[in-house]
């Protein structure tokens, strides 16, 4: 780790204290996770606090975890969001689960990073994240109307509907759709213990 | 018919289809539509090298004064309702050229959620193009027999 890393590895644990969850090194850049009870302060020190000072919101993004949940049951959806320093040249991400899978619900960073605005409502729209307090969570993507979050591990490929012209109504409708769905993952063909493989 | 003679007097003779396709072949406008990278190919064909000028064919940025609809590239379903729309705004006689596999049929997004799986379920198409992108001499060649097919159409004599 670079001396630039350790201080700001030193600076984030005086800084935030009990709310750092867990700090670690991946790619060269810090990863801070938080609780979601702790998000919106420790959003607030991050951007506020001149000693850290992140004036910048490069990405903000939700994951959809589904199956692949830390052991099998942690939460299911996560934001995670990209901070650059300019005062520091430090970058940093921060990773906060929503606390409900059937809900996930956040507060917004909107007030903090205008940036922010754009992106959470492109979670919003392919995860179904809600941010709270984000003024205009409209979708941004897909179709006016569009129902559903097709990020989301169990969203159908294809979709639920598919569209076409209707010459009787002279519009544009959805029907549901017409084809199969299709495999995606690889198929392995091979015979058990091909090479000494254990299936 | 013959136009010896007739030709010294500055006359010739010809029936009124044949006139009318010689000028609808020959000024063969397209409405300025490009959806994604086959639109890309279509400027190609559209700039100096290929120049899609010398066959008469000017873009146009307004749907009414357009004669043919180019779908370069990819018709998702947010799109369909505008590109109808242009299509409609279209005066008539108009036709379609679908440019590329994700217009022909959805190409490389068919099972996706969000695209259409081919325009012609949304407009009636003239010519298909194939390719992914075709090249400028592909859409070139659509365009030709786009002229071809129109020289079959009589609308005077039936």
């Amino acid at each position: 780790m670079t001396a630039k890393l350790t201080t700001l590895r030193q600076r984030l644990e005086t800084c935030l204290g009990e709310r750092v969850a867990r700090l670690s090194l991946a790619q060269d850049e810090l990863s801070l996770e938080i609780a979601a009870a702790d998000y919106e302060s420790v959003m607030r020190d991050l951007l506020l606090r001149p000693e850290l000072d992140f004036a910048q919101l490069i990405d903000l993004c939700g994951v959809d975890y589904s199956t692949y949940k830390e052991g099998g049951k942690g939460r299911r959806f996560a934001v995670i969001v990209h901070l650059l320093s300019l005062a520091h040249n430090w970058r940093l991400r921060v990773r906060v689960f929503a606390e409900n899978d059937d809900f996930p619900l956040l507060p917004s960073l909107t007030p903090l990073w205008t940036s922010a605005n754009w992106y959470e409502r492109e979670a919003f729209d392919l995860l179904g994240i809600v941010f709270e307090g984000h003024e205009d969570l409209r979708r941004i993507l897909t179709d006016y109307g569009f129902v559903g979050h097709p990020l989301r591990k169990d969203f159908p490929l294809s979709g639920h509907v598919e569209m076409r012209y209707d010459e009787k109504e002279g519009r544009v409708v959805y029907q549901p759709v017409s084809i199969a769905p299709r495999e995606v993952a690889p198929r392995i063909r091979r015979e058990p213990g091909y090479g000494g493989a254990h299936d | 018919m013959s136009i010896e003679g007739i030709l010294e007097q500055g006359f010739v003779t010809t029936s009124a289809d044949a006139l009318i396709n010689y000028v609808r072949t020959g000024s063969i406008w397209p409405v300025t539509f490009g959806l994604a990278c086959c639109a890309v190919e279509m400027i190609h064909a559209g700039c100096a090298r290929y120049d899609l000028d010398r066959f008469g064919i000017l873009f146009r940025p307004s749907p009414r004064q357009s004669d043919v609809m180019i779908v370069a590239g990819t018709l998702t379903n947010k799109m369909a309702s505008a590109l109808r729309k242009i299509y409609d705004q279209m005066a008539e006689p108009r036709w379609v050229i679908s440019m590329g596999s994700c217009a022909n049929g959805g190409g490389y997004y068919h099972d996706s959620y969000a695209v259409v799986r081919g325009c012609d379920r949304i407009v009636p198409v003239d010519i298909y193009v194939p390719g992914c992108p075709p090249t400028a001499e592909a859409l070139i060649y659509g365009i030709l027999q786009l002229q071809n097919k129109i020289r079959r159409t009589s609308t005077i004599a039936r």
